[in-house]
């Protein structure tokens, strides 16, 4: 019966590989399918939230800390409520992260303040005492990447069908447009901050990079 | 610990024994008919770098037994369990029901130094990284929890207003009464009000009662914030009055403090952070 096969390398690789793809295909997608929508009231991210978003990346906030809360009491102790897939609809790439160095962050925004964030990025030991994290100050000098940000949005609207413009849902619009919408979700982020240089350099109309990536963090919730 | 009481232990055990056994006696014949058996049989047309292959027939026990383990399988994984009745959540929920059933009846009644340990562990973690490890408030990146609940707090905010606690009457403006009357009504305050029952100042207290009239009229006669309109005062200076912020949040100064209602801390551990936290202020 298997004699053909057997005197045929390439079909019986062929064949190999259907009977692992079909074992897989029947054990993943059903699971994957249930829970991979995004749950209710989850939303793509803005424009500005994007931009915070490629800081936290950029500067490796990932590496220490994880956005990913397990269903075991402990965690949801500290943390909140254990996190679904669902809730990553719209994150590309996740950042679940292993590594606690630093607490977990998938519930930050309903714990902590657009203040909070700004000294523990200044000065991490001012609030959180004993922490090994270092300062971020370059993040109050630099210009966050807007633009950059926008590009991004605008991909995923177009190449995965993100709902952005959709009711309910960010408006994304046109360049101009979003950069005006970057602007107005800014301003409530920097009323709420305390650094006198992030506000003069917001009426010279820049946005600092603390501001997008504590527009990132009030995000996660 | 016995083994056997464990249905899934005893089959193990069981199939480890048939497997043994099974393979004892299929060795032994195999290594018999080594010794002893001559070539026989029809080759198959393939010839392997001149070694030949027997067209054996297919073993009808085996034959079976695979297809009955691929048919086992089926039902093991779609109806049998532990698919069916297994996942990673429910787990979760079981521990935290077997959980809390202990926790309750270890702490159905806790002592006040039991309060006090189990709330500095729930301070540590909820309430330090903005009230501070000692509850200072860090400079003023939040309240500084060791005046608040005491007699000079009533002085502050009466002169400074109370801000941000979501009541229905809203927030209390500041300047409702200038400071040596503010004086009088928390020496009032304190002693005929709150649970604490007595005041630095009692020779105040008189006075303070005359001039209760301006607070009577949201937080009540009877300081108790007329059935949740306005922060209740007879609980001032307890655990409870701690409790109430913790399931109202509070919007202070520097940002949002957020509800502890979403279940992560039980009404135990909520009494127990407030008895910590009111003890600050002594």
């Amino acid at each position: 019966m298997f004699h053909w096969l057997e005197r045929n390398p390439f079909f019986f690789a062929v064949g190999v590989f259907l009977v692992i793809a079909y074992a897989g295909a029947v054990t993943i997608l059903p699971d994957f399918m249930e829970t991979a929508r995004p749950v209710v009231g989850t939303k793509p991210y803005t424009v500005l939230e994007l931009a915070g978003r490629q800081v936290y990346i950029k500067d490796s906030c990932n590496a220490c800390h994880s956005q990913l809360i397990r269903p075991f009491k402990s965690e949801t102790d500290r943390y909140g409520m254990y996190s679904l897939s669902g809730e990553y609809a719209y994150d590309r790439p996740f950042l679940w992260g292993s590594k606690r160095t630093g607490p977990d962050l998938m519930r930050v925004g309903n714990y902590r303040t657009s203040d909070w964030h700004e000294y523990h990025m200044l000065e991490p030991k001012s609030v959180v005492p004993g922490s090994i994290m270092p300062a971020y100050k370059h993040m109050f000098k630099n210009n966050a990447d807007i633009d950059t940000a926008y590009a991004e949005a605008l991909t995923v609207k177009k190449v995965f069908n993100a709902p952005y413009d959709q009711p309910n849902m960010p408006k994304l619009g046109t360049h101009e447009e979003a950069k005006k919408a970057v602007m107005e979700e800014a301003a409530l982020v920097v009323a709420d901050m305390k650094s006198q240089e992030v506000k003069e350099a917001f009426k010279r109309g820049e946005i600092k990079e603390i501001v997008a990536l504590i527009a990132y963090l009030n995000r996660l919730k | 610990m016995n083994w056997l009481n464990d249905n899934v232990n005893a089959l193990s055990l069981l199939g480890a024994a048939a497997i043994l056994i099974l393979s004892a006696f299929i060795i032994g014949k195999y290594l018999k008919q080594m010794k002893t058996d001559k070539g026989s049989g029809e080759l198959a047309k393939e010839n392997w770098d001149g070694i030949g292959e027997y067209k054996n027939a297919l073993p009808i026990g085996w034959a079976l037994s695979f297809v009955g383990t691929i048919v086992w399988a089926a039902w093991y994984f779609l109806a049998g369990y532990p698919l069916a009745s297994y996942s990673q959540l429910g787990e979760y929920n079981q521990e935290v029901k077997s959980y809390n059933t202990k926790f309750e009846s270890k702490f159905a009644n806790p002592d006040k130094s039991t309060l006090m340990s189990m709330g500095e562990g729930v301070f540590l973690v909820q309430c330090a990284p903005c009230h501070g490890v000692t509850g200072d408030g860090m400079n003023g990146k939040a309240l500084n929890l060791s005046k608040w609940g005491s007699e000079a707090a009533i002085v502050a905010s009466i002169l400074n207003g109370a801000k941000g606690s979501n009541y229905p009457l809203g927030e209390m403006p500041a300047g409702l009464l200038d400071a040596e009357s503010a004086q009088a009504v928390a020496a009032y305050v304190m002693q005929e009000i709150s649970v604490v029952k007595k005041t630095k100042n009692p020779a105040l207290v008189e006075s303070g009662r005359a001039l209760w009239a301006t607070c009577a009229a949201c937080h009540g006669e009877d300081g108790k914030g007329m059935a949740g309109s306005a922060a209740d005062l007879s609980v001032y200076g307890d655990a409870k009055f701690v409790v109430n912020v913790l399931g109202m949040g509070k919007k202070g100064m520097i940002g949002n403090m957020p509800k502890f209602n979403d279940g992560r801390l039980t009404n135990v551990q909520k009494t127990a952070v407030g008895t910590y936290v009111s003890s600050l202020a002594k």
